[in-house]
């Protein structure tokens, strides 16, 4: 009893979220964030990979399947790629996720995301990882595990 | 889940008296090593947790080439199927490694089989022409098609051309569902995922049920083998409840009972010499007293009054050779071997070749790209082929006719 009690009390839920930052402008833009110590909500594990466009989608379904509630993916903004036009594959792709396999699976598209955030941006990179944490919270757990 | 599953290998090889005739005519022992009466001795002589441990039958194409001439009827593909669930299951083994298109097909079977995924598919592909319904007699189950057109459009005129076939000659509208389920066939034969298998069938179940249907029609060559066969080994009454159809055969029947025929369009006046790829799953795959390929070739008879010519290639039916891949395992550059002598073998046989299972023309579609002495060949579905051929012969009843 005792213990079905204390479950109920850490009701709130806290959603596991995969976050890919890619080598040269997310991930610095994470790193900034730290830096300056702007706040943001500890349920991101981040992945580095050198390019966005190293994202292959079926990364993103296999960390739903294995249980993450949502995945961003972040990279340079267009036209600042490192390795010129990864982020352009990764954009034309993702839309073709979203469009074809997300949607027609019937997960809310809201928990895939795709984001540009520039080294610069570390005020940005705690911006975006709030509101998305913040609308899955408000979606719940997927519960795929 | 016990029947779909049976663990105890050298039981069932026990029959084995090493003939070898499964290493001579296993069609990837052609372009890699693999030896499957090697690997039955191995497991006869009790080395079993050597081979599977080893990894080495994540290699098998499970084309069943070896059951269609052993004398003693050893099933090893099916064998192979449950070492592979013992490989992932007892050591471990990840299949993810082998699995081709860096899973993406894969994963979505497999997500559709948590309970927390209803598909919402996009019906948007439905011609305007065709009336499509939520309840009824009959059900196309469109399959995976949808999904690859994440990175393929060849298929994309595979399910509206059975679509308008199937609302030419049916009076009442097509079941088509907005949720519909994979039927698990790469999960099974490939990666040996029996409970996600199992998940999916009773998802599917449900629906079928749900929609009050008692026909199944497909397209492709592998949900139709897995309603037929594997589905009743799960749910005893599957085939007192629902019959299960490919589009050959429902056209077969239809052109048998003297309701449709088939004619050229005088428009049209371009007389083809085609030929017939057989899959592995609508010819070795299917039981002796299945006649479907007798029915293709019927109704491949039948056109040649019409002026095609119809060609078979050096291997087929049962003797077909694969495509290379089966159930997204292992695409390489052996698989492109198996391919490309395939294709050899089509080019020689006819202009055009005639397909019944969607995965094949995307592998032959690929080798095609990669080289133009193939480029000439036209690859098509049973139904893109077909379409323009069918023609009703009774009229169609209009509702007002009847009072």
């Amino acid at each position: 009893m005792s213990k079905s009690k204390s479950k109920e009390i850490i009701k709130e839920f806290e959603p596991e979220l995969l976050v890919f930052c890619c080598n040269w402008c997310s991930y610095a833009g994470a790193d900034l964030a730290g830096v300056s110590r702007f706040q943001y909500p500890p349920n991101i594990r981040i992945i580095r990979v050198m390019c966005s466009g190293r994202v292959d989608p079926s990364f993103v379904l296999k960390a739903l399947k294995d249980g993450a509630d949502g995945v961003l993916i972040s990279g340079c903004h267009i036209g600042d790629c490192h390795y010129i036009s990864g982020n352009e594959y990764t954009r034309d792709r993702f839309d073709r996720l979203h469009s074809i396999i997300i949607q027609q699976l019937g997960i809310d598209p809201k928990r895939v995301r795709l984001e540009w955030v520039s080294a610069s941006e570390g005020k940005r990179f705690a911006e975006v990882i709030t509101e998305f944490t913040n609308e899955i919270k408000e979606l719940g757990p997927l519960k795929l595990q | 889940m016990d029947k779909v599953y049976q663990p105890n290998l050298r039981e069932l090889l026990k029959k084995c008296y090493q003939c070898a005739r499964c290493t001579g005519v296993c069609q990837i022992s052609k372009v890699q090593y693999f030896r499957p009466s090697r690997i039955i001795q191995q497991i006869l002589e009790g080395f079993e947790e050597k081979v599977l441990q080893s990894g080495v039958l994540w290699d098998c194409l499970m084309c069943n080439s070896c059951l269609q001439n052993c004398p003693e009827e050893i099933n090893f593909a099916d064998i192979v199927r449950n070492a592979k669930h013992l490989m992932v299951h007892k050591y471990g083994q990840n299949p993810e490694e082998c699995v081709a298109h860096k899973g993406i097909y894969t994963s979505i079977s497999e997500l559709m089989s948590k309970l927390e995924v209803n598909p919402k598919r996009d019906l948007s592909w439905i011609p305007k022409d065709c009336e499509i319904a939520k309840e009824g007699k009959i059900l196309y189950h469109v399959g995976c098609t949808p999904f690859f057109k994440f990175e393929f459009d060849e298929l994309e005129n595979v399910p509206i051309s059975t679509l308008r076939i199937l609302s030419k000659i049916e009076n009442e509208p097509i079941v088509v569902l907005e949720d519909e389920y994979c039927c698990g066939h790469d999960l099974y034969w490939g990666q040996g995922k029996m409970e996600e298998f199992i998940a999916l069938a009773k998802k599917n179940m449900k629906n079928f049920e749900r929609s009050g249907i008692s026909t199944i029609i497909t397209t492709c060559a592998e949900g139709y083998r897995t309603f037929k066969i594997e589905y009743p080994k799960i749910f005893e009454d599957f085939n007192q409840k629902f019959e299960v159809k490919h589009i050959i055969e429902y056209v077969y029947e239809q052109w048998k009972a003297g309701r449709i025929t088939f004619k050229i369009d005088e428009k049209t006046k371009e007389k083809i010499n085609f030929t017939f790829h057989d899959p592995c799953r609508m010819s070795r795959f299917l039981p002796k007293s299945n006649t479907i390929m007798q029915k293709t070739r019927e109704i491949f008879l039948q056109l040649e009054h019409l002026g095609y010519k119809f060609t078979e290639m050096e291997h087929n039916q049962e003797n077909a050779l694969c495509c290379g891949v089966s159930s997204w395992m292992n695409c390489n550059e052996r698989s492109k071997a198996l391919r490309y002598k395939r294709l050899s073998e089509a080019k020689v046989a006819g202009d055009t070749m005639v397909t019944s299972c969607p995965k094949c023309i995307l592998h032959f579609n690929c080798l095609q790209n990669d080289y133009d002495e193939f480029s000439a060949l036209k690859i098509l579905d049973f139904t893109e082929f077909i379409i323009n051929l069918v023609q009703i012969t009774q009229k169609k009843k209009i509702k007002g006719d009847e009072q």
